[in-house]
């Protein structure tokens, strides 16, 4: 005797099986939102000292994340990057989600310039300021 | 095998749907773990362009510049940190539109900029600009 053939009557003769499709449309529904509207944040892998502001705002769709770090190195997905390629990588990143903006984590000793360059450099893709990463003042 | 087929006759419509709900289940969960994982806070910071015509320098901006040794200027005098907020509600008061220039030489440091900006936005300034000072 087969597990089919111990099944059969009982769910013939109980109608106690509950229909799963209606659960499962909504299941489907929630899962391809999810899918849509998740953006995949590619960290940038770097220990920082941030800076600390009392003003800061949760950064809009900010999953485009460079650092530099305090030696002025810029990081992107845990990748040390040269100046000159940060731009390929930036448009790279907007490329596959357009809606992303650009966040910038910088050390408290992380020389200004460096954070200058790399603004400047992924002017031309900016849609909105870039964003500082802070931490909360205590 | 005339079994299989006639099983498959009285019950072959009906797929067991669970292990796909299993599956669903749980690329659903991952989803939703993954679409909230990381929300970063931090300080918008406007860079104008250096080549624009319209300087906001020479517009009615409050100037405050960031020396290569960390030391903050205002008005051609020497300003503390926790002096900045002060001396930009003084001048905010005077023009409550002025936007906050911030001029910063090579040497100087990302988290002395932030301070000055953070006090800026702490003050009520609409708008912090980031200018290099080369």
């Amino acid at each position: 005797m087969s597990m089919r053939d111990h099944a059969r009557p009982s769910a013939e003769e109980g109608a106690n099986q509950i229909d799963l499709t209606p659960m499962l449309d909504v299941v489907f529904i929630m899962l391809i939102f999810f899918i849509v509207t998740s953006s995949f944040v590619k960290e940038p892998g770097v220990e920082l000292f941030k800076p600390q502001a009392s003003t800061q705002e949760a950064c809009e769709r900010g999953t485009i994340i460079f650092a530099v770090d305090a030696n002025g190195d810029i990081f992107y997905n845990k990748n040390k990057l040269p100046m000159d390629r940060v731009m390929r990588t930036a448009e790279a990143a907007k490329k596959e989600a357009p809606q992303a903006n650009i966040v910038v984590q910088v050390d408290r000793e992380t020389p200004a310039y460096v954070v200058e360059d790399l603004i400047d450099t992924v002017r031309p893709i900016l849609t909105a300021p870039p964003c500082i990463s802070t931490d909360e003042e205590a | 095998m005339r079994k299989i087929a006639r099983d498959q006759d009285q019950g072959g419509a009906e797929i067991d749907l669970t292990p796909m709900l299993d599956v669903v289940f749980i690329m659903l969960i991952f989803f939703i773990v993954v679409a909230s994982f990381i929300k970063e806070a931090g300080v918008e910071v406007n860079r104008p362009d250096n080549n624009q015509p319209d300087d906001p320098e020479d517009s009615t901006s409050i100037v405050v510049e960031i020396a290569s040794d960390n030391q903050i200027w205002m008005e051609n005098r020497r300003v503390d940190i926790r002096a900045v907020r002060a001396n930009i509600q003084r001048l905010l008061a005077e023009d409550p539109q002025a936007p906050v220039t911030v001029k910063v030489e090579k040497g100087a440091e990302a988290g002395i900029v932030i301070d000055v900006a953070d006090a800026a936005r702490e003050s009520g300034v609409g708008a912090v600009n980031w200018a290099s000072d080369r």
